[in-house]
C-alpha cells in the first residue's frame, strides 16, 4: 500500500462524493415530505447541462452553479404540479421525469459540447503549500467544502425547526397535518423545490469541477444510486454522508488499484461500486424495522 | 366518425409526403447516410469521422449527406438507419464498433445498399470493413513518451479492453521500451468508452502514480488531456489530431485518422457500381493515419526520431515480430513468427513493461 495510492483514493473519493452526497440530500427532503423521486437522474442531467452552458455563456462558474441550481428546482416543481397537484402516479412519474430530463439536458448542451470552461476553481485551505500531496488532499472546490456542511443544515432544519417538523408530519401522515391545519400540498411544494435546487447543484458539479466537460447522459446512473443511499441512510442527512463516501470512495478505489497494478480483472473492478452498494443495502435492511416515512409514494387525496 | 375522417386524412397526407420525399431522393446522384455514437464535436473519434466525411462531400459535389449523431450502440441504430435507407441512401457508414450487428442485419434485407462499418471485421457482398492500423502507429508515440518522461512511469486510459485496444497499449510500451529500456505503462479501464466522470478519476489515478505522459484510448481524449494540462504532466492525443488546443503546455503529439481518402474512394466506387467488400486497415504512410503537429515542449531530437520511427512505421515495419513476451513472462509471440493486420484483435495479453490485467 503506497502512499500515493491513499492519498489519491481519499482525495478521488471526496471529489466523487460530493455529487452523491448533495443529490441524496435533494431526495432525502422530498421523500421525507412523503414524494419519492425516481427522476434524480433527470434532475442531475438538466443541472449538468445548465451549469455547463451558463459557465460557458458568462465564463464565470459560479453563475453557471447558480443557474444549475435553479434549472433543476424548476424542473422539479413541475414534477411536484404533477404528483400534487394532479395526483400522477409517483413512480411512474418520477421515471417520465428521468427521460425527460434526459432529453431536455442533451437540448441544452448541444451547441456547447466542446466547448471549454475553466471550472469551479480549487481553493486551497489557506495557509497550506500550494504543490504536493497538500495540494492533492487538501484544496477542492467549494461545492467540496459545502457538502458536509450542508447535510449538517439539511439535519438542522428537518430535526431542529418547525418547518422540519411539519414537513416530516406531512410525509407521516398528511392528514393528521392537515388536521393540525397546515397545507400538506404547500409542504410538498418547498420540499420538492429544495430536492431540485440540491439537484441541479449535484449535477453542476459532475460537469463544471469533476470533467468540466458536457456529454449526453455523463451522470452515468448517479441519480439512482442517490436513490439507493437515502434508504442506506434511513433517511437521515447525516448518514447519507457515510453512504456517498461509501459509494465514492469505492468508485475511486477501483480506478486507483487499477493503476497500481491490483492482479484482477478491470471488468470484475468495474462492478465493485454497484455490489458494494447491493451488498451493504442487503445486509443493512436485514431484520430492521422500516424508518421510511409513513406515507412516503402515496397520494394524499385531501379531506373534504 | 370525425376523428376517424381526421386520422385518415393525416395518414393520407403523411403518405403523399413519404412519396414526394421518395421521389426526391431518387433524383440525386447518391445519397450518404452517417451515424455517430456521440457527438462530432468531441476532439476525438467522432471529429475524425465528420472531418472524412466533409472531405468526402467536398470531393464529390453534389452527394447528399444525412447525418445523425448519439446513436446508440444498440438496436435503435438500426432503425436509425433504416430511417436513412427509406430516405434513399445507397451508402451508409455506420462509425462505431457497437453499430456492427446492426448495419450487418440491414445488409442482409437491403442488397442495393452498401454498408461500411468501422472497426470490425464482419462482410458481405454489400458490406466492408475499415479502420486504421491503429497498433502500429501507436508505436512512435511509444517513442515520444518513452524520450520524455522523467519517471519513467506512463500512463494509460482505455474505454474497453478489446484486442484492438489492447495491441495499441501494448504497441506504445513497446515503441517506449525500444528508446528507453526502463519505461513502464500503467493501464486503467473505465468500462465504457465515453464516461467522463470515469476517465477523469482515471487520469488523476495514474497521475498519483506516478505517470508524468498520459495517453488514452476512449471516444474524446478531452477530459483527460485537460486534466493531465491542469496537474502539469505530458499528454499524448488520439483519435483527432485537433485536441492539441486542450493542452498548450503538455502536449506532446498524437494519432489522428485521417478518413476522407478512403470515403471519396469507397462513394466513387457506390456511384460506378463497382463496391468491392474488403477488410480494410491502412496505417501511417498509407493515408489513414496521421500523426498530429509536435507540442512546443518537445525538443528537435526527439521529434527527429519520432518523425522516422512513423517512417519506418509506414514504410512496413512491424513491431509485433516475435520473439514478444508478455507481462506474466510467457512467450505470445515466438521468434520468427510475427502477428499482422488479421491477428489484431487476438490480443487478451499485455506485452512485458505494461502494468495492468487483460482480462
Amino acid at each position: 500500500m503506497n502512499t500515493a495510492l491513499i492519498v489519491g483514493v481519499v482525495a478521488s473519493s471526496i471529489l466523487s462524493a460530493t455529487s452523491l452526497l448533495y443529490a441524496t440530500l435533494g431526495e432525502l427532503v422530498g421523500e421525507r415530505a412523503g414524494i419519492v423521486n425516481l427522476g434524480l437522474e433527470g434532475i442531475l442531467l438538466i443541472g449538468a447541462a445548465t451549469g455547463f452552458a451558463v459557465s460557458a455563456l458568462t465564463g464565470d462558474p459560479y453563475i453557471g452553479l447558480i443557474a444549475a441550481a435553479v434549472a433543476g428546482a424548476a424542473v422539479n416543481l413541475i414534477f411536484a404540479y404533477l404528483v400534487v397537484e394532479r395526483r400522477a402516479n409517483q413512480l411512474a412519474a418520477g421515471l417520465c421525469l428521468m427521460f425527460f430530463g434526459l432529453g431536455l439536458s442533451a437540448l441544452i448542451g448541444r451547441p456547447f459540447i466542446g466547448a471549454l470552461i475553466g471550472g469551479l476553481p480549487r481553493l486551497p485551505l489557506p495557509g497550506l503549500a500550494a504543490n504536493g500531496a497538500g495540494a492533492r488532499l487538501l484544496s477542492y472546490d467549494i461545492l467540496v467544502y459545502l457538502a458536509t456542511p450542508t447535510a449538517g443544515l439539511i439535519w438542522w432544519l428537518l430535526f431542529r425547526t418547525r418547518w422540519g417538523l411539519v414537513l416530516r408530519a406531512v410525509g407521516e401522515n398528511p392528514a393528521s397535518a392537515y388536521a393540525a391545519g397546515y397545507r400538506p400540498a404547500s409542504l410538498q411544494y418547498q420540499a420538492l423545490a429544495l430536492a431540485g435546487f440540491m439537484g441541479g447543484i449535484a449535477g453542476a458539479h459532475i460537469s463544471i469541477a469533476l470533467t468540466r466537460t458536457w456529454a449526453e447522459g455523463m451522470t452515468g446512473g448517479r441519480g439512482f444510486i442517490a436513490i439507493a443511499l437515502v434508504i442506506f441512510a434511513r433517511w437521515n442527512p447525516l448518514l447519507a454522508i457515510a453512504g456517498a463516501l461509501l459509494f465514492g470512495g469505492a468508485e475511486a478505489l477501483q480506478l486507483q488499484l487499477q493503476a497500481a497494478g491490483a492482479d484482477v480483472s478491470p471488468f470484475l473492478m468495474n462492478m465493485v461500486p454497484y455490489l458494494l452498494t447491493l451488498l451493504v443495502l442487503v445486509v443493512w435492511g436485514w431484520n430492521r424495522q422500516s424508518v421510511a416515512p409513513a406515507a412516503l409514494g402515496r397520494t394524499f387525496f385531501g379531506v373534504e | 366518425m370525425k376523428r376517424l375522417m381526421a386520422l385518415l386524412t393525416a395518414c393520407a397526407a403523411l403518405a403523399g409526403l413519404f412519396a414526394i420525399g421518395q421521389a426526391r431522393a431518387d433524383d440525386k446522384p447518391l445519397t450518404v447516410g452517417a451515424i455517430y455514437v456521440g457527438s462530432v464535436n468531441d476532439y476525438g473519434y467522432n471529429r475524425a469521422m465528420k472531418d472524412g466525411l466533409e472531405e468526402m462531400k467536398k470531393n464529390l459535389p453534389g452527394l447528399k449527406l444525412i447525418e445523425a449523431e448519439n446513436v446508440p450502440e444498440t438496436a435503435e441504430s438500426e432503425r436509425i438507419m433504416e430511417g436513412m435507407i427509406q430516405q434513399g441512401a445507397k451508402l451508409i457508414f455506420a462509425t462505431s464498433f457497437g453499430h456492427q450487428q446492426f448495419a450487418f442485419n440491414l445488409a442482409k434485407t437491403h442488397p442495393d445498399v452498401v454498408f461500411e462499418h468501422a472497426g470490425g471485421w464482419m462482410q458481405a457482398a454489400n458490406f466492408g470493413n475499415f479502420f486504421g492500423a491503429t497498433q502500429s502507429a501507436w508505436y512512435p508515440m511509444g517513442v515520444a513518451a518513452g524520450k520524455m518522461t522523467k519517471s519513467n512511469t506512463l500512463g494509460f486510459v482505455v474505454g474497453v479492453p478489446i484486442g484492438y485496444a489492447i495491441g495499441n497499449i501494448n504497441a506504445f510500451e513497446m515503441g517506449a521500451r525500444s528508446v528507453n529500456p526502463s519505461a513502464v505503462t500503467r493501464v486503467v479501464v473505465t468500462g465504457g468508452w465515453s464516461d467522463k466522470a470515469k476517465e477523469a478519476v482515471a487520469a488523476n489515478a495514474l497521475i498519483d502514480q506516478g505517470a508524468d505522459v498520459v495517453t488514452m484510448h476512449v471516444d474524446s481524449p478531452a477530459t483527460i488531456i485537460q486534466i493531465a494540462e491542469s496537474r502539469g504532466v505530458y499528454s499524448i492525443g488520439f483519435q483527432s489530431t485537433e485536441a492539441r488546443t486542450l493542452a498548450p503546455k503538455g502536449w506532446l503529439t498524437g494519432l489522428g485518422f485521417t478518413w476522407g481518402q478512403f470515403m471519396t474512394a469507397t462513394a466513387k466506387s457506390v456511384i460506378a457500381g463497382s463496391f468491392k467488400p474488403a477488410m480494410v486497415r491502412l496505417g501511417l504512410g498509407q493515408g489513414m493515419m496521421a500523426v498530429a503537429p509536435f507540442g512546443p515542449a518537445v525538443p528537435d531530437d526527439v521529434r527527429a526520431l519520432v518523425t522516422a520511427s512513423a517512417d519506418k512505421i509506414g514504410a512496413g515495419f512491424n513491431p509485433f515480430t516475435g520473439p514478444i513476451t508478455d507481462n506474466n513472462g510467457v512467450v505470445r509471440i515466438k521468434e520468427g513468427e510475427s502477428w499482422g493486420g488479421d491477428k489484431m484483435g487476438n490480443f487478451d495479453w499485455y506485452v512485458e513493461g505494461v502494468v495492468g490485467k487483460a482480462k
